[in-house]
């Protein structure tokens, strides 16, 4: 690991668009190359606002501070562009594109990434999928199902981990993969974060986690407690332990307005 | 009324091979009208002037629609059409050259059919004259029949005279019906016979280059039985200024265990008002299949009525539709089911972007004693922008109780979080509503096992969403 930042964000506020109320209240938070962090927290406390607005949804609408990613401001990016510079985000609730394949869609995610006057290699993407879906363990018949059309909640987190895994972004935003999900899907989606981890060892992560049990799963370096829009305590894995054992009441406590 | 009033002069007379004759014609246009002087001149058979005659009558009586009836209720065809303004199209603007059939092809129309990968047969027609004919000769020598119409007149196969504006498209059937029926220019007459099966379909390329005219143009199918065949009719214009009409009937006949698909492509300028009324008549045992692709165009309205006669007999009615800027598409259809046994399965799929209009007004009637009907109806639209709006209105009437019936409608906006999650992947706003779109619309496509109309239409769809040029 380099101590450079790959993600910088500093005194972020933001809030839903248009709304008077700021969600984030002061993030500060810095992620070097190949290290997973974990926010968890409490409903309503901001932590999968943190995600969408690193993301760029256009939802929320930052108010002060600055995200940096890579070196370059983040929020004068779009969504696209923050994709292709190396942002990736598994939503929490996938949507469904009828009609169109996972495969066609990520060609045209990469045909993307290329210029207007370079055309994507049809070979190259076939071959590409294909072990882009063996390293994951999927069956090639996937790639071919309209996007998340009539899939279940196992199926739909497994196709933001094929997308992340073809697309091999440098941050990974998990906006709380784990809900919904039953233990054996919930493994399956881990193995396939830390396999693109161990691909490459670069991969940062951010789990926006509700729950402590993905943290066995995927061992985070650094967990955060979001409480209210802020960051109020950050540490190793032990944190999240202790979060699952005593729960949010201190906060609640500490942090009441 | 009066300039249109004097169409049927070179109507008369507008077959390809008869040059001296338009021009002879057209010089008198301005001076009679079809109700003095039905059919005009020697080209034309007795029961056809008269046929024309009537029609003009039934024209002049009939009202224009107004919104005031359901039927019309979103199109508002006095506000849309300025039908005083349309001329006649004048053959010697379109220039000999093009007229002999000799001449060059528009660009357009040519680019267009050079996408075609392959056909039995062509028909060009250029402002309502088809210019040229051509058919294999392997299947003329099995007796099939492609002609112009006004040839198919003169040639004097009696079908002409038993079902041309009587059974599926009669002047009766309202205001435009009458319209075309009475000044019809020419169009294509098609027939299969018995046992014959094409392979590949005939094709008809049709150009209007005139800004402010009207065109009038049939086309007739005969499949006899146990034949099968596609046709699939184009229609490209450049941009107008002024409005311009073109008034299609489509009449299709499958005899007992038939096959005909129907393909529209109406693919107009700016400013083109394009008109149809499709009837499809389905004997004992047979399909008959329409798809209407709408996608150019100001105003776009098709009438469709699939009647399906026999039992064991079938249709497959697809729709599709692309709308942006104020393009307007109004679709009225109806599966008549008269024989038992039938089956009939409806699918229109719009997107509609700016302030685009989609309208569908679709009826299930299953006539008294059609028992085990099998008949769908399902529209779908897809807004793309907040000022797009779409109309669906499907409706039922069954007279029968041992019945499969079904019918929806859904109007769904392209959300932003659907937006969204495309461009988290790296897909701009452009790429991320092309997908969409053709993914929406694909449906459609994917029930027609024509390759080459697919290709065509999703390039089409493609060029219209900007992406290629």
């Amino acid at each position: 690991m380099n101590d450079k930042a790959v993600l910088s964000v500093t005194g972020l506020r933001a809030r839903v668009a248009e709304e008077d109320l700021d969600i984030l209240r002061g993030v500060d938070l810095t992620i070097r190359p190949g290290e997973a962090h974990a926010i968890m927290g409490p409903n309503g406390s901001g932590k999968s606002t943190l995600a969408k607005v690193v993301a760029g949804h256009p939802a929320y609408e930052p108010t002060a501070g600055a995200v940096v990613f890579q070196g370059e401001d983040l929020l004068e990016l779009e969504p696209d562009e923050r994709s292709q510079a190396g942002i990736f985000m598994a939503f929490q609730y996938p949507i469904a594109i009828p009609g169109v394949s996972i495969a066609n869609f990520l060609r045209t995610a990469l045909q993307a990434r290329l210029g207007d006057d370079e055309e994507l290699d049809l070979f190259d993407f076939q071959e590409l999928l294909m072990e882009r879906m063996e390293l994951l363990d999927m069956d090639p018949s996937f790639a071919q199902r309209p996007i998340n059309d009539g899939f279940s909640g196992g199926e739909k987190k497994r196709n933001e981990i094929l997308q992340m895994a073809v697309l091999k972004p440098a941050l990974a935003l998990m906006d709380e993969t784990d809900s919904g999900l039953d233990i054996d899907a919930l493994k399956v989606v881990a193995q396939g974060v830390n396999t693109l981890r161990k691909e490459n060892p670069d991969m940062s992560v951010l789990l926006i986690t509700h729950y402590q049990r993905i943290l066995n799963y995927i061992i985070p370096d650094v967990v955060h407690v979001m409480y209210k829009g802020r960051i109020v305590e950050s540490g190793g894995p032990e944190v999240a332990m202790e979060l699952e054992a005593r729960g949010y009441e201190e906060y609640r406590i500490a942090h009441a307005v | 009324m009066s300039r249109l009033a004097s169409a049927p002069e070179r109507a008369d007379s507008s077959g390809a091979e008869d040059q001296g004759q338009i021009e002879g014609a057209s010089s008198e246009r301005a001076t009679k009208n079809v109700a003095r002087s039905p059919g005009g001149t020697a080209a034309e058979p007795e029961w056809l002037t008269s046929r024309r005659a009537d029609a003009w009558d039934l024209y002049l009586s009939t009202p224009l629609p107004s919104t005031r009836s359901e039927e019309w209720r979103y199109t508002d065809v006095a506000r849309m059409l300025p039908l005083d303004e349309l001329a006649p199209p004048v053959p010697e603007l379109s220039g000999p050259a093009i007229s002999n059939g000799d001449g060059p092809v528009p660009e357009p129309l040519r680019r267009a059919m050079a996408q075609d990968r392959d056909s039995a047969g062509r028909v060009i027609d250029i402002d309502g004259s088809a210019v040229s004919v051509e058919l294999q000769e392997s299947l003329a020598a099995q007796g099939v029949v492609l002609s112009s119409l006004s040839e198919a007149v003169r040639s004097g196969d009696p079908l002409l005279e038993s079902l041309l504006a009587t059974r599926a498209v009669p002047a009766s059937d309202g205001k435009f019906a009458a319209m075309n029926a009475a000044l019809w220019t020419d169009g294509v007459f098609l027939k299969i016979p018995r046992n014959v099966q094409l392979e590949r379909p005939i094709r008809l390329s049709r150009w209007v280059s005139h800004p402010g005219t009207a065109t009038f143009t049939r086309i007739l199918i005969v499949a006899e039985d146990h034949s099968r065949v596609s046709f699939v009719d184009e229609i490209l214009s450049p941009d107008f200024e002024a409005v311009t009409l073109v008034n299609t009937a489509v009449e299709l006949f499958s005899h007992a265990g038939a096959q005909i698909q129907y393909v529209s492509l109406q693919r107009m300028g700016k400013g083109g008002f394009y008109l149809a009324n499709q009837r499809t008549l389905a004997k004992r045992d047979s399909t008959l299949d329409t798809l209407n692709v709408a996608l150019g165009g100001s105003v776009g309205r098709v009438d469709l009525n699939a009647r399906l006669l026999g039992p064991g007999a079938n249709s497959d009615m697809l729709g599709l539709y692309f709308g942006d800027h104020d393009q307007h598409f109004d679709f009225n259809t109806s599966q008549d089911h008269v024989a038992p046994n039938a089956h009939s399965d409806l699918l229109y799929k719009g997107a509609l972007d700016d302030s685009a209009r989609g309208v569908f007004r679709g009826v299930i009637r299953v006539h008294e004693g059609a028992q085990r009907t099998d008949a769908y109806q399902t529209n779908r639209n897809l807004l793309l922008s907040e000022r797009a709006a779409a109309t669906s209105l499907p409706n039922l009437e069954i007279e029968a109780d041992d019945v499969r019936c079904s019918h929806g409608a859904t109007v769904g906006q392209l959300d932003a979080e659907s937006l969204f999650y495309l461009m988290s992947r790296g897909l701009d706003r452009e790429q991320a509503e092309r997908l969409v779109v053709l993914g929406f619309l694909g449906e459609v496509l994917d029930r027609l096992p024509m390759g080459g109309v697919v290709e065509k239409v999703t390039k089409a769809i493609e060029v219209k969403l900007g992406h290629v040029r």
